[in-house]
């Protein structure tokens, strides 16, 4: 059970911040390009899911999955969207990315006086408390699968 | 719970809106030091009133020091909900009080980055220690110096008239 790896964007689609873990294959873009394809991808789903939906839509998106690896999505109500690419066994990953954004997003971004919102972060605590986060989940484990 | 976050963020906007009002006022001025004696004032005058609120019900202290005992524990536990985790004098009248993990300072950074922006975060907290100690009747000047964050060294200098 891994994590591969996390994108993080604000809510006009910048790319506020990227970390990768176990990514075996590079998508054979550059970064921006890559992130804009996958704001691009998120925005449609989104949209897409709500509009199909035959029910009352209570939290719209969460995730997709594929034979190898699934995508989870977590959205605040500010507008900020949280991305984890993690393999197929993986639980509680919504919790995981909601304790992503309390314990971690909040403390040492929402609080640090010179990381300004919308641009990216580039708080070396941030960077470390997020890898430390992530190492001591019990989904996450160096080796892949 | 939600007054520790309030009193950061509050924090930290005055530091932010001192640090612009500067910025407009001196701008045929090349001013190259961040003028912070307004935010020490500012802790000074907050440091005196506060004090009186928190030894109301103490009887006189003994002596300099047990004042200084005073100030590393109740008086930091009520504003930052810790203790001064290490103090030394040379008994002349010089202080020193380190914290290892200053409350404006733990969400910055964890060890070199953003140095240059900490001092403006250490100088309220400065003026209050000052404050308090002026309304204690101990007269003296407070600096601070970071070398790593978060832990930060609050200097005293208490200066006998």
């Amino acid at each position: 059970m891994t994590i591969y790896n996390i994108y993080i964007f604000d809510k006009s689609g910048i790319l506020l911040f990227y970390q990768e873990w176990n990514r075996l294959k590079q998508s054979g873009m550059t970064r921006e390009e890559e992130a804009k394809l996958m704001y691009g991808m998120l925005f449609s789903i989104k949209s897409f899911v709500s509009k199909i939906s035959p029910t009352d839509i209570k939290e719209g998106f969460l995730c997709y999955k594929t034979s190898k690896y699934a995508l989870h999505f977590f959205e605040t109500p500010s507008g900020l969207k949280f991305v984890l690419n993690t393999d197929i066994h993986s639980q509680g990953v919504r919790d995981v990315l909601q304790q992503i954004y309390n314990q971690v997003y909040v403390e040492f971004v929402v609080k640090n006086p010179l990381c300004r919102l919308s641009e990216p972060i580039q708080s070396e605590l941030f960077k470390s408390k997020l890898d430390a986060y992530v190492k001591q989940l019990p989904i996450f484990s160096a080796k892949s699968i | 719970m939600a007054d520790e976050t309030l009193f950061e963020l509050l924090h930290l906007e005055i530091v932010n809106y001192v640090l612009e009002n500067n910025e407009i006022k001196n701008k045929e001025k090349e001013a190259k030091d961040e003028d912070l004696s307004v935010i020490e004032y500012i802790g000074f005058s907050t440091g005196f009133r506060i004090i009186e609120r928190l030894t109301k019900e103490m009887p006189r202290f003994k002596d300099e020091l047990d004042t200084m005992k005073f100030i590393c524990t109740d008086f930091w536990s009520a504003i930052y909900k810790k203790q001064i985790d290490n103090l030394r004098t040379n008994h002349q009248g010089v202080y020193v009080l380190q914290d290892n993990g200053f409350r404006f300072l733990t969400r910055l950074s964890n060890g070199k980055q953003y140095l240059e922006a900490a001092p403006r975060y250490v100088a309220f907290t400065c003026g209050v220690i000052r404050g308090s100690l002026a309304n204690l009747n101990i007269n003296c000047l407070v600096t601070a110096e970071v070398q790593n964050m978060p832990s930060c060294k609050f200097h005293i200098q208490v200066q006998r008239s």
